[in-house]
């Protein structure tokens, strides 16, 4: 098949950030902790896989719906990357960020997955089995994507409505991490405190908001 | 309030993860960190939390993750458990499962290919009519099938052979040296063809 002549990806072929992956970048230091986590997760450890995931699932499933078009089945097709991805972990080798290898693969299976749509006839007089109506029922009620858009603009709110109320050394701290990348080092320096009072401003702001959209996550 | 000390002692927990999640962590606390997150859901539910505010702030809008997003990856893992493949020898656990992955796969073919062979070599020897130079000699399906003619004890002795050998080959190995006997044996072949089922027929 086409798309997946590259799966899974060389590390070779991902020295170059992606088009279009415009975000801040994670940082030295952030690459240098997912490469530790599969390292972990090479070994057998599949909690850091877990993590791995925790991590990038936002990012992932953004990328799949932006590319599949159709948002209820960007959850099925990010999942199946991760898949596999943990079936290929034995090929990374760390070259380029883990990040940038695990785009690659959900871009090759978002595109297998449109190939695979496109050739699957349509057959609209075919009648659904009673279990295949409850199926499609289920899914358009978990990733009905009006109540899924809703969501994540009330996310989107809350979080930002808790950064306004942060005292300002808190904003300042999440803000130059979150938005600009910057390392807790670089952040030190602007705000001319030590790393350790960087660390632990993150980490207070992330509590703040965190408690704030408890609510909704629950 | 003064915080009591398990509050410290969490606070102390969750701000390692807010450190691992910024790939600032040092690597003697990380051990203790992934031990205490494998037994505690709520910090691994935490640690999404942490990420999904950072997603947010960079990239506002669009699609997240649903709250079960992570445990049905998880689930799909522990579903189809799979081995870390094509491990570099950087890394001498995921060789180790290499090496198993390959094993696992590759016993039952192994054992195939030494009982189909054992078979075939066994049809080979019991043709008394080709000279040691000519059964070296890749002869055509058909003529072979046509040249050989055991006896019927041979041909007892074969199946007998096929019978003790079985549990070692799989059943289409079995069905093509026993179509190979049966081709061979001209007693039955002359029953097809006066049965009208010869192919060319």
């Amino acid at each position: 098949m086409q798309a997946m002549q590259n799966f899974p990806p060389s590390d070779e072929s991902m020295k170059s950030r992606e088009p279009g992956d415009d975000d801040a970048g994670p940082t030295a230091g952030a690459e240098q902790s997912d490469l530790e986590l599969v390292r972990r997760a090479q070994q057998n450890e599949r909690g850091a896989f877990d993590l791995l995931v925790l991590k990038y699932q936002h990012k992932v499933i953004k990328l799949v719906a932006r590319l599949l078009r159709d948002p209820t089945e960007a959850e099925d097709v990010a999942q199946e990357a991760f898949v596999k991805a943990y079936r290929a972990l034995g090929s990374f080798r760390g070259d380029s960020a883990f990040y940038t290898w695990l785009y690659r693969i959900a871009v090759n299976t978002a595109r297998n997955s449109i190939a695979s749509r496109q050739r699957r006839p349509l057959d609209y007089e075919a009648e659904l089995s009673e279990s295949e109506q409850n199926n499609v029922a289920a899914r358009l009620k978990h990733d009905d994507t009006p109540e899924a858009t809703v969501l994540s603009e009330e996310i989107r709110q809350t979080v930002n409505s808790a950064i306004e109320q942060l005292p300002e050394d808190l904003r300042t701290a999440i803000v130059l991490r979150e938005i600009e990348g910057l390392s807790y080092e670089e952040i030190a320096v602007a705000m001319d405190c030590p790393v350790g009072t960087v660390r632990s401003r993150i980490f207070r702001a992330r509590e703040a908001i965190d408690r704030a959209l408890k609510p909704l996550l629950e | 309030m003064k915080p009591s000390a398990e509050n410290e002692m969490t606070d102390q927990i969750r701000e390692q993860l807010s450190a691992l999640l910024d790939g600032e962590l040092p690597p003697d606390e990380m051990g203790l960190l992934m031990r205490r997150l494998d037994k505690d859901p709520g910090l691994r539910r935490t640690f999404g939390s942490y990420a999904l505010i950072g997603e947010t702030l960079r990239a506002p809008g669009g699609r997240i993750a649903s709250p079960s997003f992570a445990a049905c990856v998880s689930a799909a893992l522990d579903e189809a458990p799979v081995l870390v493949e094509k491990a570099s020898a950087a890394r001498p656990g995921a060789m180790v499962q290499a090496r198993q992955h390959v094993a696992l796969w590759k016993r039952p073919m192994v054992r195939t290919a030494l009982a189909a062979s054992a078979a075939v070599s066994a049809v080979l020897l019991f043709r008394p009519d080709v000279t040691p130079v000519a059964r070296l000699e890749v002869t055509p399906a058909s003529s072979f099938a046509m040249s050989a003619s055991p006896t019927p004890a041979q041909s007892q002795r074969l199946a007998g052979y096929m019978v003790a050998h079985s549990q070692f080959s799989t059943p289409m190995v079995r069905r093509n040296v026993l179509s190979s006997l049966l081709a061979a044996d001209p007693g039955i072949a002359r029953v097809s063809y006066e049965m009208g089922e010869a192919p060319w027929q």
